[in-house]
């Protein structure tokens, strides 16, 4: 058998960021794999120290090009609990709503690039025209497709009027029926199933040993969620399943995302039906008493962490993001082990790289 | 001076080159819609081609300088001396007892001047995909000769023109062995390298495939020689399984054919947005543990029909 | 025998599981946007170009202390002579300089911002104040 050694990234078509794997091939068949990663690490974490609280709302938002308004709400969050307020109810309702579209907006760009990378182009296309839908919402609501900036310290800035809330609901009926048939295509396609089935098993002790989080976790049976573990306003209020599998490869965290859409969808129209009236946001000093907060919320890929600790002044001493997609990278080598190089896309677009999110 | 024009013009390198770029821009409009897109402008190929020959010709150190310019005028002049021997709409540019063999032996050498692309290049992409590229030659070449060699068996004849005259007289033989048809299909679609079958040029695996390394004029030379095996694969399938015009004998054979054509192409779109693309282990066990029998159950039901 | 043909249908649809979606693509409207033919929909609420009531402002800073960017900066010499400079390609479009405003004097419109190398349109000059 000859070896070969395969580069795969900075650049190569399969990532979108960079992120570099050397792959030891013998034949077809992956032997071994190397990683490395910093390419787009922008220091995020030393410069909002640099920064005043309000500042940083904005810098934390640029951590992740997909998931930007759950990384400005958890930290906002973190900074709420320091200063002792709470957020009005409508403003949780609207954070939550916002959190619920990003994740249906994420799920889609997933499903999307792993079609792509099978070579299943329409899947793609179809999915990224539906996640459409999510993103005209948000900037409806929000005034950005991506960036959405709605949070500030003590609340949201942005409302939804009942014509919006209408019109919301209206485009979340055409988002049901889309996803509803997306979630027919993962079940019932056979070459997406042949291409993803038995690919890039993670077992739930290996699950547990690299601390992975959201819907690869939930595939592999970890049964874990933020929202329902650590209820908030409003999913205390709000009534909601966890989707599982066991099977652990990518085609169940296929199922677990696709599945978690419709129930992002469900939530999005109870979440504006129950709506509570009431005012957006609080006032907040500027100055933060000194002291420590965590705060922890579920982004689309999973647990998200957030660590600020205050000095009294209005800048933070030390602001520290734990990602979700650190441990799931981390895991990329035991998953290529002993797969085709064919498979390589498929175990990468997996795990739902957001490397500007690991690489901070 | 006839010979010159048939050579030339029709059905020689002129119609073949327009037929090339129409073929494309039709299956990138059918494909394009499918996806719920518009789709590129009717000069889009042509477009292209033009660009990539004005581009800067890059030859990646470690390639071989010669290789690499010979193979895409080595495929592309096989590729064109096939068209002189395929019917199109009745009209042959050349015809003799036994040039159904030349043909696809003139359509085997591209394949192999494409992997001979991959292994003289420096890049492992190209490697990798030149491998890959023989691989999927082996598991779809055997199905597709066997299934093209049915209508030969029917007609008792191993010219072109003659097994279409046959189908004339008779019936098309994708209505009296539709398997074999569809296996040839498949065949085409995996010795064209076409989406789903796209395994030695798979953009997230090697990038693209032997041709990583390639650029400027030799490119548009392979992506022409692409095109053109296209439109000849499609037109022999036409005249193999949809031979003569007994249906449409008013109208000039001639749109009766390119209609034919352009029906196979819209299956092989729609084949290629339908289906996630195979791996290459996969693909083996498809070419050898079904289709392979299946087109000799059909080679033996052939012979037990036409005896 | 007929549990098995359902079987076979059933196995047969999930080959071409596709194909009736890819059958309503066809005569249905292509998504595309003809993008310079066509005006792009803008919603009202988008957070575009940054602009300010000039006599609204009083000079506080705010705004200049929370902008993210430091895409603001103002210039003052005393209590009533200031100048609030703007500068657009620094600008993250964040909005936090209207929400800062206790006044109500800088806001956003919805009118998207293009690149630029007109020197005039990099330096926006949004208060010029000099004492009446």
């Amino acid at each position: 058998m000859t070896k070969t050694v395969i580069p795969i990234g900075p650049q190569h078509p399969l990532l979108k960021e960079p992120l570099a794997f050397q792959i030891m091939l013998e034949g077809e068949r992956v032997t071994d794999s190397t990683m490395r990663m910093g390419y787009v690490h922008r220091g995020i974490e030393r410069l909002c120290q640099e920064r005043t609280f309000i500042q940083n709302i904005h810098l934390v938002e640029r951590v992740c090009g997909i998931c930007s308004h759950v990384h400005a709400m958890t930290y906002c969050r973190a900074v709420e609990l320091l200063l002792g307020i709470n957020v009005p109810p409508r403003a949780a309702y609207l954070r939550a709503l916002l959190c619920e579209l990003e994740r249906i907006h994420s799920h889609l760009l997933w499903l999307g690039v792993l079609a792509r990378n099978v070579g299943l182009d329409t899947i793609f296309m179809y999915a990224w025209r539906d996640r459409e839908v999510a993103l005209d919402i948000m900037e409806a609501l929000s005034g950005g497709r991506v960036s959405h900036a709605v949070n500030i310290i003590g609340g949201v800035r942005s409302d939804v009027t009942p014509e919006q809330r209408e019109e919301i609901l209206e485009q979340l009926t055409t988002l049901d029926r889309q996803v509803n048939w997306l979630l027919g295509v993962v079940e019932h396609e056979r070459s997406l199933q042949t291409r993803t089935k038995g690919v890039g098993l993670l077992s739930l002790q290996q699950v547990r040993r690299y601390c992975v989080v959201g819907p690869v976790a939930r595939a592999s049976g970890l049964d874990a969620d933020m929202r329902r573990d650590e209820p908030r306003t409003p999913y205390d209020r709000l009534s909601f399943n966890v989707p599982m599998h066991t099977a652990g490869d990518v085609w169940a965290r296929t199922l677990v995302r696709m599945q978690e859409t419709l129930i992002s969808v469900e939530l999005c129209r109870d979440i504006l039906k129950e709506m509570p009236e009431g005012p957006l946001a609080v006032r907040a000093p500027r100055r933060v008493p000194p002291g420590e907060a965590i705060s922890r919320s579920e982004a689309p890929r999973g647990e998200l962490f957030y660590y600020v600790r205050s000095d009294g002044s209005d800048t933070p001493a030390r602001v520290k993001i734990r990602t979700p997609t650190l441990p799931s990278l981390l895991t990329l080598p035991q998953q290529l082990k002993g797969v085709t190089m064919a498979d390589v896309s498929v175990v990468l677009s997996g795990v739902d790289l957001c490397i500007a999110c690991a690489d901070r | 001076m006839n010979a010159l024009i048939k050579m030339l013009i029709f059905p020689g390198f002129g119609f073949l080159f327009i037929a090339a770029l129409a073929f494309d821009w039709i299956d990138r409009r059918m494909i394009a819609r499918f996806h719920g897109r518009v789709g590129p402008p009717w000069y889009q190929p042509l477009a292209d081609f033009i660009k990539l020959l004005a581009k800067e010709d890059v030859v990646a150190e470690g390639t071989h300088g010669l290789a690499a310019a010979a193979l895409p005028i080595v495929s592309l002049t096989a590729v064109m001396t096939a068209s002189l021997y395929i019917p199109v709409g009745g009209i042959v540019g050349a015809s003799f007892e036994g040039d159904l063999i030349v043909v696809l032996f003139l359509l085997a050498l591209p394949a192999l001047a494409y992997f001979l692309a991959g292994w003289i290049s420096a890049g492992v992409y190209s490697v990798l995909g030149g491998h890959r590229s023989l691989l999927q030659y082996f598991s779809c070449e055997v199905p597709f000769l066997m299934a093209v060699t049915c209508p030969a068996i029917l007609a008792g004849s191993w010219s072109i023109n003659e097994i279409s005259n046959f189908q004339a007289q008779t019936a098309w033989s994708a209505l009296t062995q539709p398997l074999g048809f569809i296996l040839a299909l498949i065949g085409l679609i995996g010795k064209l390298k076409r989406d789903p079958l796209d395994i030695p040029k798979a953009k997230s695996e090697v990038v693209a495939g032997p041709l990583t390394d390639f650029s400027g004029r030799k490119l548009a030379l392979w992506h022409l020689t692409m095109n053109m095996q296209t439109v000849l694969g499609i037109f022999l399938l036409v005249n193999l399984f949809f031979g003569g015009s007994r249906f449409f004998n008013r109208v000039p054979a001639l749109p009766v054919f390119g209609l034919k054509s352009v029906a196979i192409l819209l299956m092989l779109s729609t084949a290629s947005a339908l289906y996630a693309r195979l791996r290459i282990d996969q693909l083996m066990d498809l070419g050898w543990r079904i289709l392979a029998p299946l087109a000799l159950i059909q080679i033996l039901a052939t012979l037990w029909i036409g005896g | 025998m007929i549990r098995t043909a359902s079987t076979l249908l059933e196995n047969l649809k999930t080959l071409a599981y596709l194909l009736p979606q890819l059958g309503r693509a066809l005569v249905t409207r292509p998504e595309t946007v003809r993008f310079p033919f066509a005006p792009p929909v803008i919603p009202k609420g988008y957070r575009g170009r940054v602009e300010i009531h000039p006599e609204k402002c009083h000079g506080c800073g705010l705004c200049v202390r929370d902008c993210p960017a430091f895409a603001l900066e103002l210039q003052r010499e005393e209590l009533n002579t200031f100048k609030l400079i703007y500068y657009p390609e620094r600008c993250a479009y964040c909005g936090q300089c209207e929400v800062s405003c206790t006044f109500g004097a800088i806001y956003q419109t919805n009118e998207f911002v293009h690149g630029t190398d007109d020197l005039a349109q990099l330096v926006v000059t949004l208060v010029d104040r000099k004492p009446a």
